[in-house]
C-alpha cells in the first residue's frame, strides 16, 4: 500500500471512530482511496503531499454535496470546484471530509445545523464553538492534522480558541472566495486550522495568491510559507485595554498574563494601547452581516436553488414564502428578517449607513495603532472558554457577545490567528494575535516563537 | 424603537419568507432585542463619521470599466449539448417552420 493509501485509510478509520461528534457531513472511505491514487499519480509530491484536509461544507466540490448545513440545500451538488479545494489538491493534499457548521455559517455554538449539534471533544456536553465547529472539532480530536473553515466575524478564530488548536484568519483579499457559499461578502475569508501554526501556514501558504475567478483577490504574490522567529527582540506588541475588562473569565486572564510573560522573556516589548471603537464593533457586526447575508440568501428560493415547496397561496410568492419559511432554520431566519429591517426604506440610513461608517472608524482605530509604531496586537479570543450547549441558544445576543474580541477585526480586514495558550479547568483557552493588513506571513513567524514558549495543555489556575 | 407583529409581517413579505403564527410573538421578542442592542451606534457622534469603509484592493471597486473576456468556470461546450462557431445549436422551432 502507497504512503498516501495507507495516510487515506488511517484518515477513514479515525474519522468513523470520531462519529460521535457529528462533526462531519459527508465523507467516504471511497471518495478517501480516489483522492489517495490521485496523489499518488502526480509526478511531483507537492508541499501537502498526502496531507488530509477537512473542508467545512459551505466551500463547494463536485464529487460531494455543499448543503451549508441547511435543509434548503440538502443534497445540492455543485457544478464546480472551489479555488481553495483546487489549489489544495494541487500541492498534493487529500479532501478528507465536508465538515457540519452552524447553518450558512451563522452562529458561534454549530448548534444551528439542521443535521444536529457537533460535540466538544473534550467536554461533549460543551460546544465546539461556531460557525466551523465541526473542522475546528476533527483538528482537535486529531482525525485530520488541518482543516478549511470560513470566517465572517470569527467563526475560524472562536472554535479554534474553544478547541484549543491554532485558527488562522488571513487579510481580506488574500485567499480566493471563488466556491465559498456567500453569506457577508464584504467579511468572508476561508480560514485554516492546524495542530501548530506551522501547519496553518503551509496551508494558508498554498490558498493565498490572486484568483482571476474571485475580483476581491489582491493581486501579488502567494505569501511564502512563515519562518518561525528565534525571538521577539524589537517587536512591539499592544494589548488593547478594551479587550481586557474587569470582568474577563479569570482563567482566560491568567492565560494571557502567562503568554505576556513568555512574549517578555523572548525579547518582545509590551505596551499599552487602546481600539475606542471597539466596543461598538458587535453591533456593527450584526448590522452589516445580516444585511449582506439578506442579500445573498435570496437566490435559496426554490426556483434557483432549493427544494421546491408549493404554498396555499397557489401563486409565486407562496411557493418564495414557503419554501424559504420550512427550509431555513431559526437563527438564518432571523438574521434575514434583520438584514431585510435594517436594509428597508426608513431605516436604511439609521442602521446600515450608519454601521458602515462606524465600520470604517473601527479599521481606523487599527490603522493608527499600527502606525504608531505598535507591531502586532495581543488580545484574548474569547471572553470564556466553551460554553455548555444550549446555554445561550434562547437569547441571540448573548450568544453574539460571544465573537466579542473577534468582530472588530474581521470588520477591518486584518490577518489574526488564535493560538491555545492554557487550559481553565480543563478546558482549551487562546490567545489572539492581530496584525496589519497583508502582514499575515510576519503574524504567523511571531505567533510560532509565541506557541513555543507557551505550554498549550498546561492548567493555569 | 420598537418592532410590532405587523412589522414584522411586513419585512417577512419584503423578504419573502413565511413567518408561522405560532412563533410570531417569539420573534418579535427576539428582533426587539437585537435590533435594541444594535441601535447603541446612536452613541457613536455624527461629526466623528467616516466614509462607508470596504475591505481588500481597491482595485476591486474602482477598476475601470473596461469590456474584456470573462473566465468561466467551465467552458461553454460542457454546458450544452452542441456549441459550434461561438453559438448554442438547438434543434429547429416547430411552430417557425409550419408558419
Amino acid at each position: 500500500m502507497s504512503g498516501a493509501s495507507s495516510v487515506a485509510r488511517e484518515t477513514g478509520a479515525r474519522l468513523a471512530a470520531a462519529a460521535p461528534l457529528n462533526a462531519t457531513l459527508h465523507w467516504s472511505q471511497e471518495l478517501l482511496d480516489a483522492e489517495a491514487a490521485r496523489v499518488d499519480a502526480m509526478r511531483t509530491p507537492g508541499p501537502l503531499a498526502a496531507l488530509p484536509v477537512a473542508i467545512k461544507d459551505n466551500i463547494v466540490t463536485i464529487e460531494q454535496p455543499t448543503t451549508c448545513a441547511s435543509r434548503i440545500l440538502e443534497g445540492y451538488v455543485s457544478p464546480y470546484t472551489a479555488t481553495a479545494v483546487t489549489r489544495l489538491r494541487e500541492a498534493g493534499a487529500m479532501i478528507a471530509a465536508k465538515t457540519n457548521m452552524d447553518e450558512f455559517a451563522m452562529g458561534s455554538s454549530t448548534e444551528h445545523s439542521a443535521f444536529g449539534r457537533v460535540k466538544h471533544p473534550m467536554d461533549p456536553a460543551r460546544v465546539p464553538g461556531g460557525s466551523s465547529g465541526g473542522s475546528a472539532a476533527l483538528v482537535a480530536a486529531g482525525v485530520v492534522p488541518v482543516a478549511l473553515g470560513s470566517e465572517t466575524g470569527g467563526s475560524v478564530r472562536q472554535p479554534a480558541s474553544f478547541c484549543g488548536v491554532v485558527g488562522m484568519k488571513p487579510s481580506y483579499g488574500r485567499v480566493s472566495r471563488f466556491g465559498l457559499v456567500a453569506f457577508g461578502s464584504s467579511l468572508d475569508c476561508i480560514s485554516v486550522f492546524g495542530r501548530s501554526v506551522a501547519d496553518a501556514g503551509r496551508v494558508l501558504s498554498v490558498l493565498s495568491g490572486h484568483d482571476p475567478l474571485d475580483a476581491t483577490t489582491v493581486d501579488r504574490p502567494p505569501m511564502p510559507v512563515p519562518t518561525p522567529l528565534a525571538d521577539l527582540e524589537g517587536l512591539r506588541i499592544g494589548l488593547p485595554r478594551e479587550y481586557y475588562p474587569a470582568d474577563l473569565d479569570p482563567g482566560v486572564g491568567a492565560a494571557l498574563q502567562r503568554t505576556r510573560e513568555a512574549i517578555r522573556d523572548l525579547g518582545g516589548e509590551i505596551c499599552e494601547v487602546s481600539l475606542p471603537h471597539s466596543p461598538y464593533a458587535v453591533p456593527t457586526y450584526y448590522i452589516v452581516a445580516p444585511a449582506e447575508a439578506a442579500a445573498n440568501l435570496a437566490r435559496y428560493d426554490g426556483v434557483r436553488y432549493g427544494p421546491r415547496k408549493a404554498g396555499s397561496g397557489g401563486d409565486i410568492h407562496s411557493l418564495y414564502q414557503t419554501t424559504r419559511g420550512e427550509g431555513f432554520g431559526a437563527e438564518v431566519r432571523r438574521r434575514i428578517l434583520v438584514g431585510t429591517y435594517v436594509l428597508s426604506a426608513g431605516y436604511y440610513d439609521a442602521y446600515y449607513r450608519k454601521a458602515q461608517q462606524v465600520r470604517a472608524l473601527i479599521a481606523e482605530d487599527f490603522r493608527q495603532v499600527f502606525a504608531s509604531g505598535v507591531d502586532l496586537l495581543l488580545t484574548p479570543t474569547t471572553p470564556t472558554p466553551a460554553f455548555k450547549a444550549g446555554e445561550k441558544t434562547e437569547d441571540p445576543v448573548s450568544m453574539y457577545l460571544a465573537d466579542v474580541f473577534v468582530c472588530a477585526v474581521s470588520l477591518a480586514g486584518l490577518p489574526a490567528v488564535s493560538l491555545p495558550v492554557g487550559r481553565s479547568e480543563g478546558l482549551p483557552v487562546g490567545a489572539q494575535l492581530i496584525a496589519p493588513f497583508f502582514e499575515d506571513q510576519r503574524l504567523l513567524a511571531a505567533a510560532a516563537a509565541i506557541e513555543r514558549a507557551v505550554p498549550a495543555d498546561a492548567e493555569v489556575r | 424603537m420598537s418592532i410590532g407583529r405587523n412589522e414584522v409581517l411586513h419585512v417577512a413579505r419584503l423578504a419573502e419568507l413565511a413567518v408561522r403564527e405560532e412563533e410570531l410573538d417569539r420573534l418579535v421578542d427576539q428582533l426587539n432585542r437585537i435590533v435594541d442592542y444594535v441601535a447603541q451606534l446612536d452613541r457613536v457622534p455624527g461629526d466623528r463619521m467616516a466614509a462607508p469603509f470596504l475591505p481588500g484592493p481597491r482595485s476591486a471597486d474602482l477598476r475601470e470599466d473596461v469590456p474584456g473576456p470573462v473566465p468561466l468556470a467551465q467552458p461553454p461546450a460542457e454546458l450544452a449539448p452542441e456549441f459550434a462557431d461561438g453559438f448554442f445549436l438547438v434543434p429547429r422551432h416547430g411552430a417557425m417552420e409550419e408558419s
